[in-house]
């Protein structure tokens, strides 16, 4: 989950690298197009951009802010089917509240708070791999 | 029930629609403005419009008459309409945000720097937003019919009507104040009579007792696996693709307030189908003969003034068809506005006059079908729009944003696959199955592999074609990931 960002985090203080060319760290997206605002009319993507250590660190965000969301994807559905196995248990259809089986219940209502729970999960994390970007842009 | 609450239920939706509407048009100018409100939307408020624009006839009518009719396979509806948007907040939400495109055209064009692609992706936004309002017209014809005794054709003409003027008259802002009053109305519109019938039914012997109602037959143990993995497949990639959700994530001001905005859209819709789900249940016990393939959509409308005749109960139905309509009008706005933004930019010049006839003409063209076509059940007619975006669009924007090899020759042969794949499913279903019973439910679902054989051609495609891969390519996707330069 954490990438090559780490690999990075603990030989930058220590041992800073010897690249010297540094080109505005945060200026994403539209910095970019901001300063060049006549190369080929409005089209973003088109300005190419530094090509040195900045872009590995922008592919290794990608790549994590990637394997986050394939993870909370796949978490997400491993945990509803263990969920709706453990709803159609025979034991479930016999049992009753207020007039409905508990296994109706639990499928209708049940799946909602996972789906939340993972999905407060990746905000966090999310977040926290960009910051870890932003950090080590600026140490650059 | 007498047809003076429906009548007063409706005119009572409309006019605070309109009036919404209009008061929006005095802080609409710009053309900016007009398309995604400045990006001034707080999360919240996006959060509450983009619940009011999701939740359609589908939601509000739909799933309780799925229920009532199938049994606890129709939940799979809502939770799949929920956890889309956990797709969406995984794959899309911020880096869509961070594009600065204001449609999915204009997403596809920037990104692959192909106007071929823009039009391809034009073409189905329109096609999807269409197919789209047709359950939504469908459903405030049937809405009219239960209700008022009108014909069926009333219900139609009148929301395509206000549709296309509140559209056309205000644009986006004054919708996503129309958005969220819609969404908050048709939570109170299905919460109330829920709790109030939940309240007296302890008083009023059920038709059918619990084994009965709720047979293992129809229960969670009987799901049809491979047709409920399709529908999930559908449901959760389709969301991806809405033309009238996407649309609102440009309303953020950045990417982590988009992300924030998906997770309370995910809480707001999780209380949400709380509710038309308890109105199947209650249904199942309380109203067995409407489950029939056309009454089990009336359920929600017809509930409350059986188990509580009298004034309560007028007052509880007139309740559940305001929120009727505000579903009606507000997927229907929606989607106007996606569809119109799309024609007048690609068409008309981008103009707000050409916003203008574009909303009246997309309003216009989807009345005609539902005019043409045999109604089926809400949700499922809205189940089959997902799989189609799910099999266009969403490879497309997945891939997009996530992968440096997609090449527009590899968009545009994806696209086209799972349009025509998915298209002759949906379309042909009857003629097949008549000829082939065997593979029914492959293609009364087929998201399973329509989708994958989508991306795969895609991804083929885009291989064969690698040398035409855009030259602002990794300067473009830095530009969806990075976070923003203002937020420190």
């Amino acid at each position: 989950m954490s990438g090559g960002a780490p690999g990075g985090d603990e030989h930058a203080p220590a041992a800073p690298p010897p690249r010297v060319r540094v080109t505005a760290p945060r200026n994403g997206g539209r910095a970019a197009s901001d300063r060049r605002p006549a190369a080929r009319g409005r089209r973003p993507g088109t300005d190419t951009g530094p090509t040195d250590i900045h872009s590995v660190y922008v592919r290794s965000l990608i790549r994590s802010q990637l394997r986050l969301a394939l993870i909370c994807a796949g978490g997400f559905v491993l945990a509803t089917v263990v969920f709706v196995l453990a709803v159609v248990a025979p034991a479930l259809d016999g049992a009753f509240v207020a007039g409905v089986p508990v296994s109706w219940l639990l499928l209708g209502f049940g799946v909602y708070p996972l789906a939340i729970t993972v999905a407060a999960l990746y905000v966090r994390a999310a977040s926290r791999n960009e910051a870890r970007y932003r950090s080590l842009a600026e140490e650059e | 029930m007498s047809p003076a609450v429906g009548y007063a239920a409706i005119v009572a939706v409309a006019l605070v629609s309109v009036l919404i509407g209009f008061y929006g048009l005095r802080i609409s100018r710009t053309t900016s403005d007009f398309y995604v409100a400045s990006r001034t939307v707080r999360p919240w408020w996006n959060a509450s419009a983009i619940g009011g624009e999701y939740l359609s006839a589908a939601s509000f009518l739909g799933i309780a008459g799925l229920i009532l009719l199938t049994g606890a396979g129709g939940m799979w509806f809502p939770i799949g309409y929920t956890a889309g948007y956990l797709m969406l907040l995984l794959f899309v939400a911020a880096p869509l945000r961070r594009s600065g495109a204001y449609t999915i055209p204009d997403f596809t064009e920037a990104r692959l720097e192909s106007v071929a692609v823009r039009r391809v992706t034009s073409v189905l936004v329109v096609v999807i937003g269409w197919l789209y309002i047709v359950p939504q017209l469908q459903g405030a014809a049937l809405t009219v019919r239960i209700t008022t005794g009108l014909p069926s054709w009333v219900g139609s003409v009148a929301v395509a009507a206000l549709v296309a003027v509140v559209v056309a008259s205000g644009g986006m802002r004054s919708i996503t104040f129309v958005q969220a009053f819609q969404f908050w109305l048709k939570l109170a519109a299905i919460a109330v009579p829920v709790v109030a019938l939940l309240l007296v039914t302890g008083a009023v012997e059920p038709e059918l007792a619990p084994p009965q109602a709720f047979p293992a037959s129809d229960g969670p143990g009987a799901l049809d696996v491979y047709r409920t993995v399709s529908l999930m497949v559908a449901l959760l990639l389709g969301t991806l693709g809405l033309p009238h959700v996407l649309v609102r994530f440009y309303t953020n001001p950045d990417g982590p307030a988009a992300r924030r905005t998906t997770v309370i859209v995910l809480v707001l819709l999780s209380v949400f189908y709380a509710f038309p789900t308890l109105f199947g249940l209650l249904g199942r016990a309380f109203a067995p003969d409407l489950a029939t393939p056309g009454d089990a959509d009336a359920l929600v409308l017809v509930l409350p003034d059986r188990l509580l005749p009298g004034v309560w109960g007028d007052l509880l139905t007139a309740l559940v068809i305001g929120g009727a309509f505000a579903a009606f009008l507000s997927t229907s706005s929606g989607l106007v506005v996606s569809v119109a933004g799309v024609i007048s930019q690609d068409l008309l010049g981008g103009s707000v006059r050409g916003f203008r006839i574009a909303a009246f003409a997309s309003t216009a063209v989807p009345l005609v079908v539902a005019f043409a076509t045999e109604p089926a059940g809400l949700a499922g007619s809205v189940g089959l729009v997902f799989a189609f975006t799910a099999s266009t669009l969403c490879p497309v924007l997945l891939l997009g944003i996530w992968w440096r090899g997609l090449t527009a020759r590899g968009a545009i042969a994806g696209m086209a696959t799972g349009a025509t794949l998915s298209g002759a499913a949906i379309l042909g279903g009857a003629l097949i199955t008549a000829a082939a019973p065997a593979i029914r439910p492959l293609i009364e679902q087929p998201a399973a592999w329509t989708v994958p054989i989508a991306v795969l051609v895609t991804v083929l495609v885009s291989r064969a074609d690698r040398r035409r891969m855009p030259r602002g390519t990794d300067a473009f996707l830095a530009r969806l990931h990075l976070p923003e330069r203002d937020r420190s």
